[in-house]
């Protein structure tokens, strides 16, 4: 029974606190956008518009929900529904601080690859559900894209398992906490494997330069063309948390999660993580978005061996050289 | 490898443009200063002895090209002013909503009737607005601040350059009569 009382208070704090940060993170980005494009942003719906996704939102509820007369119902509902919960999933077992986790998975990382990889699946729901040519290749491309860059993305987060010697995502904070953050020491798999994550990052979330599955000159908007009201907005959503949750998977592996100085662990965790969310932003707003074959090019010409061979780094380190670390 | 330094370069660009002040201007709060033959809309004029100056003579009728003017003629009476007989329009109707603001009509004015106005902040939330019957537009003559030309001034513009006995100093006198200074937008 306490067991259901725990889940569920962190399941309604987790949600919440996601949703919080998410609205302020869509404030954020538009203001960081029109920063760099030196514009002023949106600034007329509360002090400094910070009530501007608030009214987004409301908008957006206000919509008729428009169903494809050939869509396919069951599955057209499911997939947006689909795709935030699995985009909120993986907060479950995130370590916010050294005593606030939701679920403290021995196989945490694990869970995080598998519910991200998930994603593609609702994605690809709608794409199929939604009876449009656009949205199918939208889905598509997504798969393609998905297969692609799960395969870097899950060896480069195996470089801290494989140092830190454990699945658990907390396992791996905790270390670091110990030692050092991964992406500083040893640097050699560190480094390299910290960048290639927050690369396969961008292409897990669909953002710029890999947004492909939803290029606008190319398939009007992907995945969500038919979809209106509540349920894009539920896409939208997924799409931001799944940046949030990734920004801050990559911090707990790879920065030390929840582990600094002076400030509380909390403070440190969500400082980091809104670093890697904003850069994340940062580059959406500056490239150009990759051809479908470059993007496929890249990944298994470069990013794929380069990822094999910092695995191979991080087990001949750990298990030739255990006073490196 | 020049794919890496360009993206790197695009990064650097936008991280410099965060730090640089907005070049926003916050239209409806701050308004750029706008030129002196800024033009929005119309306005008919009336005499200093408050007479109406409009005779009807139909030119800018005829020369607008999107035919957005129509005239209905009064026939020709005595000036209540002047005692002379002269022509009136019994109405004046302006369609804005397919006006192209080519201010052509008001070239071709012989009496200055018709004119532009500067007053640009009243966007219309029904299409009979942007209709300006005679009414409105002798009301826009004391509503509305008006443009700098006039038809005088435009025809004088396109006038041929004077001979000039030195032909040297034909270029000076081909010069069109400096428009005024850029005026101040209004409020």
């Amino acid at each position: 029974m306490s067991a259901l009382w725990h889940g569920a208070l962190y399941g309604v704090a987790i949600v919440s606190v996601m949703l919080a940060i998410t609205a302020v993170g869509l404030w954020f980005e538009r203001k960081f956008a029109a920063r760099m494009q030196t514009r002023v942003g949106p600034s007329l719906v509360g002090p400094a518009g910070l009530l501007q996704p608030i009214a987004d939102v409301v908008k957006l509820l206000q919509k008729e929900d428009i169903v494809p007369a050939q869509a396919d119902r069951p599955l057209f509902d499911l997939a947006p529904v689909l795709a935030a919960l699995c985009a909120i999933g993986v907060a479950a077992v995130l370590p916010l601080s050294p005593d606030v986790i939701a679920a403290d998975l021995d196989v945490g990382l694990l869970y995080v690859l598998a519910l991200g990889a998930l994603t593609t699946i609702a994605i690809f729901l709608a794409g199929w559900a939604s009876n449009n040519k656009f949205a199918l290749l939208g889905g598509m491309r997504s798969i393609a894209q998905a297969i692609s860059y799960e395969v870097p993305m899950v060896l480069a987060a195996m470089v801290p398992a494989i140092l830190a010697g454990s699945l658990s995502i907390s396992d791996i904070v905790r270390w670091q906490a110990d030692h050092h953050m991964f992406a500083l020491w040893p640097i050699v798999p560190g480094l390299p494997a910290f960048l290639l994550f927050f690369l396969a990052l961008l292409a897990e979330s669909n953002r710029i330069p890999f947004d492909i599955p939803e290029a606008e000159s190319e398939l009007v908007a992907g995945v969500t063309t038919e979809y209106t009201g509540m349920k894009f907005t539920l896409f939208y959503l997924a799409e931001y948390v799944h940046t949030l949750v990734g920004s801050a998977v990559a911090s707990a592996l790879f920065l030390g999660g929840w582990d600094g100085p002076v400030a509380p662990g909390l403070h440190w965790m969500v400082a980091k993580t809104l670093v890697l969310f904003a850069a994340v932003y940062w580059v959406r707003w500056s490239l150009l978005r990759f051809r479908s074959d470059q993007l496929l090019a890249m990944c298994w010409r470069w990013l794929v061996p380069l990822s094999v061979l910092l695995v191979l780094a991080a087990a001949v380190l750990v298990q030739l050289f255990p006073g490196v670390l | 490898m020049r794919h890496l330094r360009d993206a790197l370069r695009a990064l650097a660009t936008t991280l410099r443009n965060v730090f640089r002040p907005a070049v926003t201007v916050r239209f409806p709060a701050e308004i750029r200063q706008r030129p002196a033959r800024y033009r929005t809309s119309f306005a008919l004029l009336h005499d200093e002895h408050g007479e109406e100056l409009c005779i009807g003579c139909l030119q800018c009728e005829r020369i607008c090209p999107s035919q957005v003017i129509a005239i209905t003629q009064a026939p020709k009476r005595e000036s209540k002013v002047t005692g002379k007989k002269r022509g009136y329009a019994e109405d004046f109707v302006l369609d804005t909503s397919a006006c192209i603001f080519c201010e052509l009509c008001v070239q071709v004015c012989p009496t200055d009737a018709i004119v532009m106005t500067r007053e640009p902040d009243a966007p219309t939330f029904a299409r009979e607005d942007l209709v300006l019957t005679m009414e409105r537009l002798y009301a826009n003559e004391k509503a509305k601040p008006p443009s700098w030309a006039n038809g005088t001034r435009l025809m004088g513009m396109q006038e041929a350059p004077k001979e000039e006995k030195k032909p040297k100093e034909k270029a000076k006198a081909a010069a069109p009569a400096p428009e005024p200074a850029v005026q101040e937008a209004a409020k």
